[in-house]
C-alpha cells in the first residue's frame, strides 16, 4: 500500500510542489496527468481514502443511492487538450468504474 | 466559451418546487400550478412534432411522459385527465409513465389543463420521442432534438413562478429555438443512474464530459443548495445534456448510455 500511495503521490498536484514549479500550480481536484493517475488505480480494490491520500481532494458528487462520482481534471497545456479522470465509488467506498476523457470543449 | 454558472445550468429545468414549498395536494386553481400542464400548449407541441418529424425523426413516434421526481415514487395507479369547466377526459397512462393526448375542441376552447392525481413535486414531465429498433440504452440525437423542441413548445419545463426568474425570460427564448443552441441546458433523464454518455456517428465517437451529466453538478460546489430547484432533484444521477445545436453531430448520431 505504501508503494501504491507513493506512486500516486507522484501524480498528485498537491504532493510534489517542486515538480509543479515548471507549470502553473495545480488547484484542488487537478492532476498533471489523468491517464497516469488512472494507471495506478484498481477497480474493485482502490478506496476513496487511497485516492484522497494520493491525489488530494476531488470534485465530488454524492447521490442518494450511496454512489459517489469523483472528478480530477488535467488542465490543458497548449497545444494538448485537457482531460478528466472520472471515478465512480460504490456505497462501500470502493472504486467501481473509472475513465479518462479528453476535454477539447467546454461542457 | 466559458462555463456557465450553475443556475444557468438549471435554468430550463427550474423547478416546480419553487411554486409550492409544501407537497400540497393537486388543486387546479392557479394558472401556473406546477403539477399540471396546459392542454393547448401540449397540443401545440404535438403539432410541432408533426411539422418537424420529417426533418428530425422521420420514423419516430411521440408520447408524453411522467417521470417520478423521487426514487420512491411509484407510477402505479397514476391517473391523468384533461380537465376544464365542462370537460373531463381520462388519459391512459402506461406503466412506463407515457401517454398520448386525446383531441377535443371543447377542451381547447376552455383552456383545459392536463392534471395527474399526484401531489405537486412528485413528478415531472417530458416529451418522449422514440425511433423504433434501438436498444433501451441507445437514443437517437434527432429524437432528442425533437423532444427538446416539443418539450419547449409544450411548456413542459417552464412552469416556475413568473417574475422569479424574469431576467432569464429576457436572456433566453422560451420556445423551441432554445434547442438550437450548441449547449442548451435541456435535461434528459435516463432510465437508470448514468455512468457515461457517448455520441457515436459511424466511426466517430465522443464521450461527453462529466459536466454534461448529473445536471452539471460537477461544476458547482454548491449544487446541493440549488438542486431542490431542479425537477431532477432526486434523480440527478440519471440526468444528462447533449449538444443539440452542434451540427457536427447529425440527427442519426447514436447517444449511447452506460449505466452505473
Amino acid at each position: 500500500m505504501k508503494l501504491f500511495l507513493a506512486s500516486l503521490a507522484l501524480l498528485s498536484g498537491c504532493a510534489l510542489p517542486a515538480f509543479q514549479s515548471a507549470e502553473r500550480p495545480l488547484g484542488p481536484g487537478e492532476v498533471r496527468s489523468a491517464a497516469e493517475a488512472q494507471e495506478t488505480l484498481v477497480v474493485g480494490e482502490t478506496t476513496k481514502s487511497d485516492v484522497r491520500a494520493a491525489l488530494g481532494p476531488a470534485t465530488t458528487v454524492d447521490f442518494a443511492s450511496g454512489y459517489e462520482v469523483w472528478v480530477y481534471r488535467q488542465p490543458p497545456v497548449s497545444p494538448a487538450p485537457g482531460a478528466e479522470l472520472v471515478l465512480l465509488f460504490d456505497p462501500g467506498g470502493v472504486l467501481a468504474k473509472m475513465r479518462v476523457t479528453p476535454i477539447s470543449d467546454p461542457a | 466559451m466559458g462555463y456557465v454558472p450553475i443556475f444557468l445550468i438549471f435554468l430550463l429545468a427550474f423547478l416546480p418546487a419553487l411554486a409550492t414549498a409544501q407537497n400540497d395536494a393537486v388543486v387546479v386553481t392557479a394558472l401556473r400550478n406546477p403539477v399540471n400542464k396546459s392542454y393547448k400548449k401540449m397540443v401545440e407541441g404535438e403539432q410541432l412534432f408533426n411539422e418537424r418529424r420529417e426533418a428530425l425523426a422521420p420514423r419516430a413516434t411521440l408520447r408524453f411522459k411522467l417521470i417520478p421526481r423521487k426514487p420512491d415514487v411509484s407510477m402505479d395507479g397514476v391517473r391523468l385527465e384533461v380537465s376544464s369547466d365542462s370537460v373531463d377526459i381520462p388519459l391512459k397512462v402506461e406503466p412506463d409513465g407515457t401517454f398520448t393526448l386525446k383531441h377535443d375542441a371543447k377542451a381547447l376552447k376552455e383552456n383545459a389543463r392536463v392534471v395527474p392525481n399526484r401531489k405537486a413535486g412528485t413528478m415531472t414531465w417530458r416529451a418522449d420521442v422514440r425511433t423504433p429498433g434501438l436498444p433501451p440504452n441507445v437514443r437517437r440525437l434527432g429524437d432528442l432534438r425533437m423532444e427538446c423542441e416539443v418539450g419547449m413548445e409544450s411548456g413542459l419545463i417552464s412552469d416556475y413562478p413568473p417574475g422569479l426568474f424574469g431576467w432569464l425570460d429576457e436572456l433566453l427564448p422560451r420556445g423551441p429555438t432554445y434547442c438550437h443552441r450548441d449547449l442548451p441546458r435541456y435535461l434528459y433523464f435516463a432510465e437508470r443512474p448514468l455512468w457515461s454518455v457517448t455520441l457515436v456517428d459511424g466511426e466517430r465517437r465522443k464521450v461527453l464530459p462529466v459536466d454534461r451529466l448529473y445536471a452539471g453538478a460537477t461544476r458547482d460546489p454548491d449544487w446541493k443548495d440549488r438542486i431542490r430547484y431542479c425537477d431532477c432533484e432526486a434523480i440527478v444521477d440519471r440526468t444528462y445534456f447533449v449538444p443539440l445545436g452542434d451540427a457536427n453531430w447529425p440527427d442519426d448520431t447514436l447517444v449511447v448510455l452506460e449505466y452505473m
